[in-house]
């Protein structure tokens, strides 16, 4: 399959440079240090504006998961919901996840497109 | 001095073209107005809930041509908006804000030679930013969503696909005796398991039709409604719920929803268990969605809705009769309506052939977002005080 072409948009470009360094960020909470998903605004606990991109572990595990089989030609999908060891869960593809299981342990990896941004997935551990 | 629904008005449903939502919602207040024997002079609220397809406003209120309203408002609550909608009526009501208010649904998603898919689809022509990296990698459709959360609660409770399918087979015993309900051809649970995947673990016959058109009830005083032209379908109860489920650690995403907050109320506001409770109009948009409100609402223990379903519970002759128009799954997508809908028919008993004979109290539910929100409605054609409800 090829890999979709992902532009920027300005609001997630440190992702997106972290990811060219082979690194996951996240936000985090500048003043209750609580992580928090990439899209995330404002701290729900303590109600703060300040999030800062900052690196995560990239350890995760598997919540839960779905297939998407393509209408047309092509291979069907992992999606998943992941569970990072900072907490927040994120929006997942899956990449050689034959086996899914709930709890199963996950790493976080950047697939390389030759145009475009690259794409975050977890494999497996 | 109760409440009560006095008038339903339904136009048609489903491959309905060359009407806009604006135009088939006031074809529906108009049919309900007259289905209560009111003049639609006589209305003096609107509360109004729109779908995917189009945006009736406030402007309705003109294109009815209504004049001196004293309520007049757009509710949205996603999938739960009907039961919030004729709770805000019963409000409205018994404080004398208003003396008789139209809700009504409209929507019109779907376009002559355009799949019922395409119709919702929201895939954007370019992929941007953090958003469209996920959405580029298949997170592109609520069918995917409810798809995690099926899974979800299949791994943690051992729920089977045949099981969902239970739900599905039952709806639709229900649909065949439904003469406006759009799928009535039989099924097994051989069809269920045969049809193609959406996004597995959801097969296409785990997932609601989509369809055009509209839906409007009457809300009048329990008083007044006795003396209109249908008989009345009295409100006892209601509740809403949303969870703010959050994606993180700790999240009950696919396995409860709002209905262990909204369903509590409204019984407690009736006077009412579960125990009482004879039939269920669920919001049904996935077959997922059924067995998740029924374990949450108390029918059966969590983790157990599979067995539960599967036990012929849910179908004509069963112990639990719910969706008994065929739901959304099998009858008519028009968001939480649908259960509405069928409620009144049963609660009057209007509903021929699949007439339920253990109709005096009616649970209905809706559900919006991915399992974020949910309203619950406790219906029966005895007033409050004056029901026989002595379990099921
Ligand atoms: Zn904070």
């Amino acid at each position: 399959m090829t890999p979709p072409t992902i532009r920027r948009d300005g609001r997630s470009d440190a992702f997106f440079d972290a990811a060219g360094r082979g690194e996951l960020v996240i936000k985090r909470c500048a003043d209750c240090a609580a992580w928090h998903a990439p899209e995330a605004s404002g701290c729900h606990l303590c109600g703060g504006a300040a999030l800062e991109w900052t690196r995560a572990s990239g350890d995760a595990v598997l919540i839960t998961w779905a297939k998407v089989h393509p209408r047309g030609e092509g291979d069907a999908l992992h999606i998943a919901f992941v569970e990072l060891a900072e907490g927040p869960w994120l929006h997942a593809a899956l990449d050689g996840v034959d086996d899914p299981s709930a709890g199963l342990a996950l790493k976080a990896a950047f697939v390389r497109p030759d145009d475009g941004e690259p794409l975050l997935v977890f494999r497996t551990a | 001095m109760g409440a009560a629904i006095a008038g339903l008005g339904m136009t048609e449903m489903g491959k309905v073209y060359g009407r806009s939502a604006r135009r088939l919602a006031a074809d529906a207040v108009r049919l309900a107005a007259a289905d209560a024997g009111l003049a639609l002079e006589e209305l003096d609220g609107l509360l109004i809930s729109h779908g995917m397809g189009g945006s009736p406003g406030i402007e309705l209120a003109d294109v009815l041509g209504l004049r001196d309203l004293r309520l007049l408002t757009v509710m949205n609550a996603f999938g739960a908006t009907a039961g919030a909608m004729i709770a805000s009526a019963a409000m409205a009501v018994q404080s004398g804000s208003a003396s008789a208010v139209a809700c009504v649904f409209a929507d019109a998603p779907l376009r002559p030679k355009v799949s019922a898919g395409a119709a919702y689809d929201s895939t954007p022509r370019e992929f941007r930013g953090y958003g469209g990296m996920t959405a580029a990698q298949g997170f592109r459709s609520v069918n995917a969503l409810y798809a995690l959360a099926a899974q979800r609660h299949m791994a943690e409770y051992g729920t089977t696909s045949e099981q969902l399918g239970a739900v599905a087979v039952s709806t639709r015993e229900w649909a065949r005796l439904n003469p406006i309900a759009q799928m009535r051809d039989p099924m097994t649970t051989a069809d269920h398991q045969a049809s193609r995947w959406v996004v597995e673990p959801l097969h296409l016959l785990d997932c609601c039709l989509v369809s055009n058109g509209a839906v409007a009830v009457i809300v009048t005083a329990a008083d007044r409604a006795a003396d209109l032209a249908q008989p009345a379908v009295h409100i006892l109860g209601w509740g809403q719920g949303h969870p703010g489920n959050r994606y993180e650690r700790g999240s009950d995403f696919g396995l409860t929803t709002g209905a262990t907050i909204s369903g509590p109320a409204a019984l407690k506001m009736a006077g009412m268990t579960v125990a009482d409770i004879q039939m269920c109009q669920l919001y049904d948009c996935y077959t997922i969605t059924t067995l998740l409100t029924l374990e949450d609402y108390g029918f059966c223990a969590k983790g157990e809705g599979g067995e539960f379903v599967a036990s012929g519970a849910l179908g004509p002759g069963g112990a639990l009769p719910t969706n008994t128009g065929g739901g959304q799954l099998s009858g008519y997508y028009m968001w939480g309506m649908t259960p509405v809908s069928e409620a009144i028919i049963q609660a009057r008993g209007q509903a021929g052939e699949r007439q339920v004979a253990r109709n005096e109290t009616i649970l209905v539910s809706g559900n919006g977002g991915i399992l974020d929100h949910h309203s619950t409605l406790i219906l029966s054609p005895a007033q409050a005080g004056s029901s026989t409800t002595t379990g099921r």
